[in-house]
Order: structure tokens, then C-alpha cells, then sequence
């Protein structure tokens, strides 16, 4: 029998004995994050079929689900923790190599604690779980940012932690006024007793505003993400992919999770609609104006958030799948578009585009992983990113709620034209610029090259014959959607 | 009065809420946010006590029989601000680690002039 509360207790040891391991022989530290996330990767393989039957209910102490601390494991927490542990997986055989500098056993261990944290942050039933989950995937991720201790890292962590750290008081601050209302922790059972038809009393809509902006905040949500930029930007290349590939889908994730599951009144959907769009359009915007290559895939990380913020607001099964397969096919582009960066930017010695002359020829492989990335971002058909997209048009179109979505659509194609621009301009100094000082130029190293070509395999095939991951996502939005199942799975039929 | 009586706790928390709230936007000198930034947590962790206080209530041991349910103060938030003191500390803790980080790279603890990284 397998249990899912191994897929956050086997990282969490792992990650404790990295100094341990460190002690012995500094060369098996890089291994161990490999372990725990391909060990992972094989749990959560494992535990979808089962999932699919019958979601499962953990509780963990012995008490039955309202007293306990539960784990409730539904195909959405168990596709999202099969998304983490993949990239996870990969960037971590990628930055085998890649991080060389620094002390590399505190790198490894913190790295195993972010994911820990998103893992356990999608699979837990408990609000302050989640909150506990939440801050370990911060803390880590604050001090990955600085990892290299140099000025412009230290500054954007510095940002990153004091506005992390007000977003998760107000997050606790919203737990506490729940709990005071309603005398329970458990996911499920605050579910049960907020009844909200179609106005929201304040004492509700306090807390939810709270929950809203203190998960924004690592959502990137609109004003919420003038972190964003710097700490992507100035974090390693392989944490830069993990950030964007997956901490701040947690946000969203629990976002989501409140929005849906907690208070689930159709009308406060709109709210998420006009932020995922502003979200989106800033974004793009800002990316279309950079000329350093890393902050302009921040800011298209930006972007992307407000596309799937804008289609989990549509709030039907249609624009909630395409949502998370937004999410699925970001985090695939993203992380092979950091990665492959990596290498340029190790290679070349400067994030500015201009620098990046023939390199196409030069590092053939990674150029086309990068084409690769920018095209499934962008949304071309063979790739992973058309059928999302594509996913999302279609539920927003089938909405009929007059000009508004017509609008909405319009400004969303929009916002895919600025982008292809900007990834389209990269591709050309790439591929049709010469320059004499890139003649010297090596491909990426084998072990950074194993993961760019499984994330481009993935983002091919799921491009290709995405059906069998439709059909996960459908059941996925249905339990977003379908508020009371979730209550039954975890306090049973009463 | 007797409103003043009956909330004050949460009229504290929610004062050092806001006080920290206030240091953090206002002031420029990154350990003074810092500092803004622990009263915060404080005010939070006194609003989560407060919730489940009753005055003159005692400790929930029910081993002992002479003790009467009503008294008992509720332990779950109590359990939830350990653990809120412990991710404060840690947050702290780095904070101030990067304070010093800061002050090493710019020779200065004014955020205004740490601004390498714009939009």
C-alpha cells in the first residue's frame, strides 16, 4: 500500500540529512534531491489511477477528519504534486552541474524544502497546513534567491521577504478570523459552514480579501508583483525555472483553493477574470521592453499567471481545465526556457540579448530548446501551449454573457501577439545575427542537455496527443467546482 | 468602558497590526522595517491567543475532574502561534541575515538607495 504522506515525509527526511551526506563525501549532496524528487515523481505516477477511483482521505493522529490534521489527496493535488515532482525531478539533474559556486549542500537542502513545501501545500486539507507549507516553500525560496550573495540578488530577496512575509501575516490573520468564526482548521468543514448565495457578508469578505492578498502575493497577481522581476531574475537559472515553473503556481493554487473550495460564490469569480486579464496585459507589456533576457521571461512568467487566473475566473469546466492545463504547459515551457537560458548565459557571461549573436550555431541543442519553450509559450500547434490556449479561447468564447468576453478574448490574443513578438525577436538574434566573439562557444554540458530533451519530449507528446491529460484535468476541475463532493470525500456522507 | 473592557485584547492586536503595517511603508531604514515587520507578527500572534482566551479560564487538562469544560481556554490556537512564533523567527532570522548582506554590497541600510533592479 502506498501513502501519499510518504511524498512529503521521504523529501522532508532527505532534506535534513543533506549535511550528513555532506560530511561523508561532498560529491553524493547532488544526488540526493534527484532521489527524493524522482522517488516522488514514482509515488505520484503510482497514486493517480487510485485517485481517479476514489480520492483519498488521510488523517493523520487517529482522530476522524474534522479534529485531525487531514491530507486530502484529489486529482488535483495529485496532478499538481506530479507536476512538481517532474520539474523538480529535472532541474534538479540539471543543476548537478550547473551549481558549482557556494556552498552546494545548503543549495541542495533548500532546494528539497521548496518542493517539499509545494507538495505539501496541494496534498494538505488543513488551512494552516497549508499556511505552514506555504512558508517553507517562502523561506526557502528567499534564501535560494540570494544564493549567490551577490548585490543584485541580495537586494531582490530583501524585496521578495518583506513583502512574502506581510502577505503570509495577512494570510494568518485570515485563518484566525476564520477559526474564530467557525471553531475548525479543516479545509472541509469551514467549507461546510460558509453558505454564501449571492452577497457576502464582512465578516466573510474580510477574511477572504486577506486570503486574496496574502496569496497574491506569491501568486504575482497584479499589484502584488514588483518582487517578481528581481527575484527571478537575479536567483540561479535552474531556481528561476523552479520559481517560475512552480512556486508561483502555488499561489495560484491557493488562491484557487480559497476561492473555490472555501467560499464558492459564482459572483466573486468576475474579480479573478479582471485581474488575470490586467495581470496578463502588464505583464506582456513590461516583457515586450526588456533587453535583459531573464527579467523579460520573468516578466512573460507575469503574463502567464494572468492567463490562468483569467481562465480558473471563467469558472466552467472548460476554463477551468484550460487554466490547469495552463498551468501543466507553463510550468513544462518555462522551466526548459530557464534552463536552457542557463547555459547561454554561463557560456556568453551577459543576460542581455544583444550578447546572444549566433549562438543558435554555436549551441545548437540548447537554441533549440529555447525555440522550442518559446513556441509552446507562445501557443503554436505542435506544441503543449496551443491546446491550453486554445482550451481557454474556447471556454471563454462559450460563455455567453454578451460583449464582455468577446472583449476579454480580444485583448487575451492580444496580449499572445506582444508575446510572440518578443520571443520571435530573441529567436532572430539567435539564429540570424552573426557575431566573431560567440565563435569560441560550447553546447551545454550532458546532464543540463537530459533535461532539456525530456521537457522537449513532453512538450511535444502532450502537445500532440493531449487527450489522456484531458481527461485528468476534467476530473481535476470537477473538484474544484464541485464544492460539496470535496466535503463529502473528507467528512464523509453526513 | 465596557466595550473597551470586553475587546481590548483585539484592540491591542489589531493596533500592533497596524503599527507594524505602518513602519513597513513608512520608514526607510531596512531594519526599522524588519522591526516593523516582528510587531506585525506580534500583533497576529496576540489576535490568534486572544481568540480562543476566556478571561480567568485555565488550561485544558482533563485528567483532572474538577476542572469545568466551560473554563477551558481553547489550545488549537495556541498550537497554531507556536508554530507562527517558530516561521517568524526563521523569517527573521534571514531577514536580518540579508540586512547585513545589504549593508555589505551598498554601505547603506536605506532602501531608497538600494535600487539597482527597477521595472
Amino acid at each position: 500500500m502506498v501513502n501519499p504522506v510518504l511524498l512529503i515525509v521521504v523529501p522532508l527526511g532527505l532534506a535534513f540529512t543533506v549535511p550528513l551526506f555532506g560530511f561523508i563525501s561532498k560529491k553524493t549532496v547532488k544526488y540526493i534531491p534527484v532521489v527524493a524528487m524522482g522517488f516522488n515523481l514514482i509515488l505520484s505516477l503510482l497514486l493517480i489511477p487510485r485517485v481517479l477511483e476514489h480520492p483519498l482521505v488521510l488523517s493523520i493522529g487517529g482522530f476522524p477528519p474534522p479534529f485531525c490534521i487531514n491530507l486530502t489527496v484529489g486529482p488535483l493535488g495529485i496532478l499538481l504534486s506530479a507536476v512538481i515532482a517532474l520539474i523538480g525531478f529535472l532541474v534538479s539533474i540539471y543543476a548537478m552541474d550547473y551549481i558549482r559556486k557556494g556552498s552546494v549542500e545548503k543549495y541542495q537542502m533548500l532546494y528539497i524544502l521548496l518542493l517539499v513545501g509545494a507538495t505539501g501545500a496541494v496534498l494538505t486539507g488543513d488551512i494552516f497546513n497549508l499556511f505552514v507549507f506555504f512558508e517553507i516553500l517562502c523561506i526557502s525560496s528567499y534564501a535560494l534567491v540570494a544564493y549567490f550573495g551577490d548585490s543584485l540578488g541580495v537586494e531582490a530577496a530583501i524585496k521578495y521577504l518583506i513583502q512574502g512575509a506581510i502577505g503570509s501575516t495577512f494570510m494568518l490573520l485570515g485563518i484566525g478570523l476564520l477559526y474564530g468564526m467557525f471553531g475548525t482548521l479543516n479545509m472541509a468543514d469551514i467549507a461546510k459552514n460558509i453558505k454564501l448565495q449571492n452577497s457576502i457578508p464582512i465578516s466573510l469578505f474580510v477574511p477572504l480579501a486577506l486570503f486574496i492578498t496574502g496569496m497574491g502575493v506569491e501568486a504575482a497577481i497584479f499589484p502584488l508583483n514588483s518582487w517578481l522581476p528581481d527575484a527571478h531574475s537575479s536567483a540561479p537559472s535552474s531556481i528561476s525555472a523552479i520559481l517560475s515553473g512552480i512556486a508561483i503556481k502555488i499561489g495560484v493554487y491557493g488562491v484557487v483553493r480559497v476561492m473555490f473550495t472555501l467560499f464558492g460564490m459564482p459572483s466573486i469569480f468576475h474579480l479573478l477574470l479582471f485581474i488575470g486579464i490586467i495581470t496578463l496585459l502588464i505583464g506582456e507589456l513590461a516583457a515586450f521592453g526588456q533587453t535583459n533576457i531573464k527579467r523579460m521571461l520573468a516578466y512573460s512568467s507575469i503574463g502567464q499567471i494572468g492567463l490562468i487566473v483569467f481562465a480558473l475566473g471563467i469558472a466552467t469546466p472548460y476554463g477551468i481545465s484550460g487554466g490547469l492545463f495552463q498551468i501543466l504547459s507553463h510550468a513544462l515551457s518555462k522551466a526548459l526556457l530557464f534552463l536552457a537560458v542557463g547555459y547561454m548565459i554561463y557560456r556568453t557571461g551577459s543576460m542581455d540579448i544583444s550578447t546572444f549573436q549566433g549562438i543558435g550555431r554555436k549551441m545548437p541543442l540548447t537554441s533549440l530548446a529555447f525555440t522550442i519553450g518559446a513556441f509552446s509559450l507562445i501557443g503554436l500547434p505542435p506544441f503543449i501551449g496551443f491546446p491550453s490556449k486554445f482550451l481557454i479561447v474556447r471556454a471563454a468564447l462559450a460563455k455567453k454573457e454578451g460583449i464582455l468576453f468577446i472583449v476579454l478574448i480580444f485583448l487575451v490574443l492580444f496580449a499572445t501577439i506582444i508575446e510572440g513578438a518578443y520571443f520571435f525577436r530573441v529567436i532572430q538574434v539567435l539564429y540570424f545575427k552573426e557575431n566573431k566573439e560567440n565563435q569560441d562557444k560550447k553546447d551545454a554540458p550532458f546532464s543540463a542537455l537530459v533535461p532539456l530533451i525530456i521537457l522537449t519530449v513532453f512538450i511535444l507528446f502532450i502537445g500532440i496527443y493531449p487527450k489522456p491529460v484531458m481527461k485528468l484535468l476534467r476530473l481535476a476541475s470537477w473538484e474544484l467546482l464541485n464544492k460539496m463532493d470535496y466535503i463529502k470525500w473528507v467528512l464523509g456522507a453526513g | 468602558m465596557t466595550f473597551l473592557y470586553n475587546y481590548i485584547y483585539y484592540i491591542g492586536c489589531f493596533g500592533l497590526v497596524f503599527i507594524g503595517l505602518y513602519i513597513i511603508l513608512v520608514k526607510h531604514n531596512l531594519i526599522k522595517i524588519i522591526i516593523g515587520l516582528n510587531i506585525l507578527d506580534t500583533g497576529v500572534n496576540l489576535f490568534l491567543i486572544s481568540i480562543g482566551y476566556i478571561k480567568k479560564g485555565t488550561a485544558p487538562i482533563f485528567s483532572n475532574p474538577g476542572i469545568n469544560p466551560n473554563r477551558m481556554v481553547d489550545p488549537v490556537p495556541q498550537a497554531l502561534v507556536l508554530t507562527a512564533i517558530v516561521i517568524g523567527v526563521a523569517v527573521l532570522a534571514l531577514a536580518l541575515s540579508l540586512a547585513i548582506m545589504v549593508y555589505q554590497h551598498y554601505g547603506t541600510l536605506n532602501l531608497r538607495k538600494v535600487k539597482q533592479q527597477r521595472w
